[in-house]
Formats: structure tokens, C-alpha cells, sequence
């Protein structure tokens, strides 16, 4: 009798570890990310003639409003193909190379981390205005016949960002593909497979979680990028984060400024569970039985 | 009895105190109330303006007061709405704008009336808050900054931006910016609008909306020093700076005339440091401090008893001959017209 009210008391406590270890990080949550979001869907919630839609209406009316989401998640895919495309094979090379110099290298993909998203964008403005590196470069190359600004414009605010989030999808892959048993490329070789058909069918597949990662890490931090946007895209180059700053900070107009943060949250939440979905569905429905 | 001592010498103290205090406050140069141990948190314009306002205003109020003062760098509207977050429990004592947020502040009730500021009756109607709440302790020309070495004949009109000689070649602010929203509302006056009909102003910005548009004044130098910008609506204090980097531009007043940016000062509402603040505001308005921030920013003097050194009258434009905006009407009308600038000119 008592031997089972002991036994079931240390079930209970054994039930409880895991709630007390989760407990910490749930508080933090709660407290800084979740009462926020909160109060946050309250206030967009409200406008001057009392609770209501109207501040998502006004959102949803408006192709004005839909051309800055539509901007924003043109950039934030942009940048993550381009860092997919970029860094896959640096990632590849650094994970499989047996040199002594593969940590170092790992370690300089990731110094533009180490600087501040604001010097880092007046960095790239010196580059980019009309008499800066890359219009002087491109014109000694006799690639354009005049000065170019790329200052200012989309072009510029995309080839920032992907230069500061190279390294996450860098850093990424590379902790993926090394987790990677090589063997596994030999016995596909070994049973006939041709190099690439190895690295496609298996190497990549097994990556498949890697990319997913690294692609929504930087396309999450893509799209809710506010520095670069506003120091290298200036007035022309209106993104969802420069609009939220907007509207609470210059204009005041909190509920609206509220309801953007809401509807970008929305949907990054929507589009990385549907990428998620079909690349790991995907690889799920051939992964051979 | 030894542990009454202390309060003895204490009683000693502050009779001592009160019996010097009528002669201080007579004799002119230890005016200040004493405020040794005591902090100012006040809110600045960041990098180089707000180091020489602290070594031109602060410095030499610490000195003399004995408080520690710091300025919190923030952007006019950034600071409105850090004063907006933390209403009720100020962090910041003090702030300055730039951007005529004062009036928005007093509206919403987050601002306190000076009380303690002696030289406010000095300053002119148009330059305070009639209820005392806000201050304007210095005036910022705008006009029209351009190349000397490009354009030959001096700018005299904001009709001069739509030249097609200067086309491409001329640069204005966005108009978060405030200067943005002031060239949209002088363009209009010189196309025979104004604050009230703000359509010419519109209707002109589009001929130019292909220019170069920039958001901050740290764009500027490069704008300039890159010799492909000759003309852009900007102030006499920007222009002396760039001048000082060695560029040839000039200040052009348009005959439209100077729109002025009033730099004010105001005290949040249930402040720990209002004493303080009170006191630093008067400071501000010292002649001496005056003449201070016209000569090392080109900014002119709100207090007319400054009497500017002949060297500097010719630089700073004063006080009483600058075009005033009408503030009230820009603020009411300023999300809807930024709103229709980022659909037709931004875009």
C-alpha cells in the first residue's frame, strides 16, 4: 500500500521534470514574446471609432499595401535563393575538404556577422553610390558605358542582405552535410551511381532538413530586416519593416503600424510551414521503404 | 546628547543656507540652484550636433550647477515616441525636437509647464507654447543648399528645382525626413498653393520624382561630394557642415523665404529631474549659449536679447526674418500626405 503511493508519487514527480525543465524557457516566452504579440493583435485591433477590423481592412483594400507585401516577400525569396545558390557548395566544400584550413575559412564566412547591421549598410552605401567601387569597377570592365547608382534601389537592399545572411545558411548546411556519413556516398557510388547522381539522390536528400533551416532562417530575418532597407533602399525600396517603423514612429499610428506586424507575422508563419511541408513531405512520400 | 550633534550642526547647516541664498540669487553669478549629485537625462540629436550642443549648453550648465547631464541620442520622432511608450514613468526628463513634435506632446498630455525657466517672458510669442509647456531655444533656416562650382547664378526661388538644366542632378529629402515634408508644402506656396492647398505642391514634385531621394542627412556629403548632385532643399546649419569638409556649396534664401525648423525644448510629464530640467532650458536660453550654437552650428538665436558678432550676422539669418510654416495645419494633415507622397512620388 504504501510502497504503491510511493511508486505512484515518484511517477508523478518523474511527470513533473519534464514541465520544470521546459518551465524556464516557456516563462521567458510568455513574458517577452508572447504578452507582446498579445498586446500587439490588441492594439490592431482597435481604431478611432472602437475595436474592429477596420485597421486589416484598410491592409486588404489597398493594392498599395498588398505591392509592399508582395515586395517584401519578392526580397526575402531573392535573398534566400541566392544565399541557397551561394552557399550550398561553399557549405559542401568546407564540410568534405580535409584541409587545415577549412576551420579558418568557416570561421571568415562568418565576420560579416560581426559587424553591425547599420556600419555594415554604410559600408555597402560607400560601394554603392554612383562614383563607388562597383560603378567605377563595372565601368573600368567596360561592362557598363555609364556611371551606375546601384544607391537607393532593390537591387542594392538584395545584395546586402545577402551578404550578412550568407553566413547563416552557411553555417547551417555545413553542421548538416558534415553530419553526413561519407560512406554513404560510396556505397551509392559503389552500387553505381555516378557522382553527381550520388550527391543529388543521397548527400542532398539527407541535407534536405539543413536547407529547409537555413533557408527560413534567412528568409525570416530577409523580410523582417529593417536597417539595410532603409539605409541602402532609401524612399523607393518600401518593405513590410520600413512601413511598421513608419506608421508607429513617424506617423503615430499605432493600430495600423500593429496590424502590418501581424499580417507579415501571419504570413512568414503560413509560407514556412507550407515550404516545410513540401520539401520534408516531399522527401518522405519517396524516401524508399 | 552626542547624538544630537549632528542635528544641531545640521540646523547650523541650513540656517547658514538660508541666510547666503537671498545673496547668492543677488549677486548673479552663482544664480543656479545648486544641483551636485543631481542627474539630467535628455534626449539629442546624435553625432555632431548633439556633442556640440553638449559641450556649447551642458558642459558649461554642469559646471556651473553641479548636475551630471546626458543626452540620449533619438531622431525627433523616435524620441515623441519613446516619450509616448513611457508616459506616466519618464526616463528622459528631457526632450528636444526638431519636427514641431512639442505641440503633438502637449496635446497628449505628456509634457509638464516650465516653471522654473526665468528667461522664457524674453523669448517671442510665436516661439513658445502660449501655456508654457514648450520652448523653442533655437531656429534653423531652410533653403536651398547647391554647388557654387555648377550653378553659376545663386537659386533664388523652390520654382528652381524643376529648372531642366538640373535635371538630374538635383536631390530632396523623403518626407518622413521633415525637411521633405517642408519642400512639399514650399513648393506649393510657390506655385501659388500652400498649407491649405497642397495640390500645386503635388503636382510639381512629381516633375522631379525621378531625382534622387534620400532619408537622412548623413546621405549628404556623399550626395554633394560625388559632384553629380548640384541642388537639394536643405539648412544653413548641414551647409556649414559640408562646407567645413571642404566642399563648395553655398545657402540660397528663396524668395519664398526661409521656412524655420524651431529646435524646442520640453520636460516629460511626472519627471524625475524637472528641477533640473527647468534650470538646464534656461541655460539654453543665455545669450551667451546662443551666440555659442550660431557659431559653431550656424543655428539662429530664439532669445532676441543675442547680439550676434558682425562676422556671424551675415551667416545666420535672424529670427524675426524667416517665413513661419503653419505647424498646426502640416501635423493634421501629415499621414494623409505622406501617405499619397509614398503612393505618387515614392513610387
Amino acid at each position: 500500500m504504501t510502497a504503491e503511493r510511493q511508486g505512484a508519487g515518484a511517477r508523478r514527480q518523474a511527470a513533473l521534470v519534464p514541465i520544470l525543465l521546459f518551465a524556464p524557457c516557456v516563462l521567458v516566452y510568455a513574458i517577452f514574446f508572447i504578452w507582446p504579440q498579445a498586446s500587439l493583435l490588441a492594439i490592431s485591433a482597435s481604431s478611432k471609432s472602437g475595436p474592429g477590423l477596420d485597421q486589416y481592412a484598410r491592409f486588404f483594400g489597398d493594392s498599395y499595401y498588398w505591392e509592399i507585401l508582395g515586395r517584401t516577400l519578392g526580397m526575402g525569396i531573392t535573398v534566400t535563393v541566392i544565399t541557397l545558390v551561394l552557399g550550398l557548395p561553399t557549405a559542401y566544400v568546407l564540410a568534405r575538404s580535409q584541409s587545415r584550413w577549412a576551420g579558418l575559412l568557416l570561421l571568415l564566412t562568418t565576420f560579416p556577422l560581426l559587424v553591425s547591421a547599420v556600419v555594415r549598410s554604410f559600408g555597402w552605401m560607400v560601394l554603392f553610390f554612383r562614383d563607388g567601387l562597383v560603378s567605377r569597377t563595372l565601368l573600368a570592365l567596360g561592362l557598363i558605358d555609364r556611371p551606375v547608382q546601384t544607391m537607393y534601389t532593390m537591387t542594392g537592399v538584395i545584395i546586402a542582405l545577402a551578404q550578412v545572411l550568407l553566413p547563416l545558411m552557411v553555417l547551417t548546411l555545413h553542421g548538416v552535410f558534415k553530419s553526413i556519413d561519407r560512406d554513404l556516398e560510396y556505397a551509392a557510388m559503389s552500387l553505381g551511381a555516378r557522382p553527381a547522381v550520388a550527391l543529388g539522390l543521397v548527400t542532398l536528400r539527407l541535407a534536405r532538413g539543413g536547407i529547409v533551416a537555413g533557408s527560413l532562417l534567412v528568409f525570416s530575418l530577409a523580410i523582417s530586416a529593417f536597417a539595410t532597407p532603409s539605409l541602402v533602399g532609401g524612399a523607393r525600396a518600401n518593405v513590410m519593416a520600413t512601413a511598421i517603423y513608419e506608421q508607429t514612429v513617424e506617423l503615430l499610428d499605432w493600430p495600423f503600424g500593429a496590424a502590418l506586424a501581424a499580417i507579415l507575422l501571419v504570413v512568414v508563419l503560413g509560407l514556412s510551414l507550407a515550404y516545410g511541408a513540401l520539401i520534408e513531405g516531399r522527401g518522405e512520400l519517396e524516401a524508399p521503404r | 546628547m552626542a547624538a544630537y550633534t549632528p542635528d544641531r550642526r545640521q540646523i547650523l547647516a541650513a540656517l547658514a543656507a538660508s541666510a547666503t541664498t537671498p545673496f547668492a540669487a543677488s549677486s548673479g553669478f552663482a544664480q543656479a540652484p545648486s544641483f551636485s549629485g543631481r542627474k539630467l537625462v535628455s534626449s539629442g540629436f546624435g553625432g555632431s550636433t548633439m556633442d556640440i550642443i553638449q559641450s556649447a549648453i551642458f558642459t558649461p550648465f554642469d559646471k556651473q550647477s553641479g548636475a551630471a547631464s546626458t543626452q540620449v541620442p533619438m531622431q525627433s520622432a523616435a524620441a515623441l515616441a519613446r516619450m509616448k511608450a513611457e508616459a506616466g514613468n519618464p526616463q528622459i526628463d528631457m526632450f528636444q525636437f526638431s519636427g514641431g513634435q512639442e505641440a503633438y506632446a502637449k496635446e497628449e498630455g505628456l509634457t509638464q509647464p516650465l516653471t522654473g525657466v526665468s528667461r522664457l517672458g524674453k523669448i517671442p510669442a510665436g516661439l513658445k507654447d502660449p501655456d508654457g509647456q514648450w520652448v523653442t531655444w533655437a531656429v534653423i533656416a531652410e533653403g536651398i543648399v547647391y554647388r557654387k562650382d555648377k550653378i553659376a547664378t545663386p537659386p533664388t526661388s523652390y520654382k528652381d528645382f524643376l529648372k531642366p538644366e538640373y535635371r538630374g542632378h538635383v536631390a530632396f529629402p523623403t518626407i518622413t525626413n521633415g525637411y521633405g515634408m517642408d519642400f512639399l508644402v514650399m513648393l506649393a506656396k510657390a506655385f501659388g498653393g500652400g498649407e491649405d492647398n497642397i495640390e500645386p505642391g503635388f503636382t510639381a514634385m512629381k516633375q522631379i520624382k525621378s531625382e534622387t531621394i534620400f532619408k537622412a542627412a548623413s546621405d549628404l556629403p556623399t550626395l554633394f561630394g560625388q559632384g553629380d548632385i548640384w541642388i537639394m532643399p536643405y539648412d544653413t546649419g548641414n551647409t556649414f557642415k559640408i562646407q567645413q569638409s571642404g566642399l563648395p556649396v553655398a545657402f540660397a534664401t528663396p524668395q519664398e523665404g526661409s521656412p524655420a525648423v524651431f529646435i524646442t525644448a520640453c520636460i516629460a510629464k511626472g519627471a524625475k529631474n524637472a528641477d533640473v530640467a527647468n534650470a538646464a532650458i534656461d541655460a539654453m536660453l543665455k545669450p551667451e549659449a546662443q551666440i555659442e550654437i550660431a557659431r559653431t552650428m550656424r543655428w539662429t538665436a530664439s532669445n532676441p536679447e543675442t547680439k550676434l558678432p558682425a562676422d556671424l550676422a551675415g551667416e545666420v539669418p535672424a529670427v524675426d526674418k524667416l517665413a513661419q510654416l503653419d505647424r498646426g495645419k502640416i501635423n493634421a494633415m501629415r499621414a494623409a500626405w505622406t501617405d499619397r507622397w509614398n503612393r505618387e512620388i515614392a513610387r
